[in-house]
């Protein structure tokens, strides 16, 4: 009997160490995993936008001061800022939200509440690390399905689907982790860019206070629950 | 050094060496469900519950080695269906790396299962690590 435990364990051992020192290896980068996710992701990306229908504003002042923010943003975390496409989209929605390959959206309607740069760093900031955080393809991936984000990109599935992934994307929350994980980078983003994270905070909580109001109108809100929880944690975040 | 205390009948090579034999031909035959292959390693135990004691061993043991096998198969093979059904994280560098540990092991399992299968044939008695003392205790004359 002693024998045959021992001889188990070994096995068991065997096996565990097999897998950890198979986990040493980067699978992901030597099967080119990663960047076959990043093709399907940039096709998808280019193919939304062009399909969209949205009512994009021309690349004024509004659009520099808003691109400005971002690349403040962008130098001071060391990310690839050519990677990111700003659209600003006339919609009196108070909205801002990422497509796939660093398509970022920004409603008009957002431009107009924020009271100063420090507010709309704060959203552009928590968009970004959605980018940044890999979130945008988590979630289509999770909510629609690999397959058919491929459909799509193959042309296999047309004009309805890519409605339906925009319409997702605008509308509906990521799930909370998701959701605090952007907040929590954002927040280190804008100390980064010395930024005040007071004025992201302050943000939620004045829409939190109109929350009860104008829902409809407040789409960025209302797809990120618990507006006056996450101001508390911004401003009490290290 | 054959521990029987009688030298086995033809026929009972035979049957002894088809017990490998069947979980290879399932694989052979391309199925990929990992129960699969101990079902098929089951049936022929149960046929030969009430064969002879070196028939019955090997039969045994084949059935223990698929067991520890599909217990491993499962985990990927359900892992695989939670990816395609996105429900879990991805395919991730542990996913990938349980992966080849599973596939290194099913092709050692293969290699070993071919050549218990010809000694067996043979008349040699095969008895694998771990799983022969178990089988000992399990399998009595």
């Amino acid at each position: 009997m002693r024998k045959i435990v021992f001889q188990g364990l070994i096995l068991l051992l065997v096996l565990a160490g097999g897998v950890y020192l198979l986990t040493r290896m980067d699978w992901i980068r030597l099967l080119r995993i990663d960047r076959a996710t990043e093709k399907v992701e940039q096709k998808l990306g280019d193919l939304i936008w062009s399909q969209q229908g949205l009512d994009e504003l021309p690349k004024d002042s509004t659009y520099k001061r808003v691109d400005a923010i971002i690349r403040r943003l962008c130098a001071a975390n060391q990310i690839d800022q050519k990677r990111v496409k700003l659209h600003l989209v006339e919609n009196g929605e108070v909205n801002a939200f990422a497509l796939p390959d660093y398509h970022m959206v920004v409603y008009s309607g957002l431009l107009k509440n924020v009271k100063n740069d420090g507010e709309l760093a704060g959203v552009l900031g928590h968009e970004l690390a959605h980018m940044e955080l890999a979130h945008v393809m988590k979630k289509l991936g999770k909510e629609v399905g690999l397959s058919v984000l491929i459909s799509i990109t193959t042309g296999e599935l047309g004009g309805d689907a890519i409605k339906e992934v925009i319409g997702m994307l605008s509308s509906s929350a990521y799930d909370r982790k998701l959701e605090k994980d952007a907040d929590v980078q954002a927040v280190k983003y804008l100390k980064q860019a010395g930024i005040d994270r007071n004025d992201f905070a302050n943000f939620l909580d004045r829409l939190g206070k109109e929350e009860a109001g104008i829902p409809k109108e407040l789409s960025w809100l209302s797809t990120h629950p618990d507006s006056r929880e996450r101001a508390k944690y911004i401003r009490e975040m290290e | 050094m054959n521990p029987f205390f009688y030298t086995p009948a033809e026929y009972e090579l035979e049957k002894a060496s088809n017990s490998y034999i069947m979980s290879l031909l399932v694989v052979m035959v391309g199925l990929p469900l990992p129960i699969i292959n101990l079902l098929a390693t089951l049936f022929f135990f149960i046929a030969n519950r009430k064969s002879t004691y070196f028939v019955r061993w090997h039969c045994t043991q084949a059935l223990l080695s698929q067991f520890s096998l599909f217990c491993l198969n499962s985990v990927a093979f359900w892992w695989t269906v939670t990816i395609i059904l996105n429900k879990g994280e991805g395919i991730t560098n542990i996913y990938v790396a349980y992966l080849v540990l599973v596939v290194l092991f099913n092709l050692l399992e293969f290699i070993m299962t071919i050549r218990a299968a010809i000694r067996t044939r043979k008349g040699v008695h095969i008895s694998w690590w771990f799983y022969g003392p178990l089988t000992d205790i399990i399998c009595k004359p």
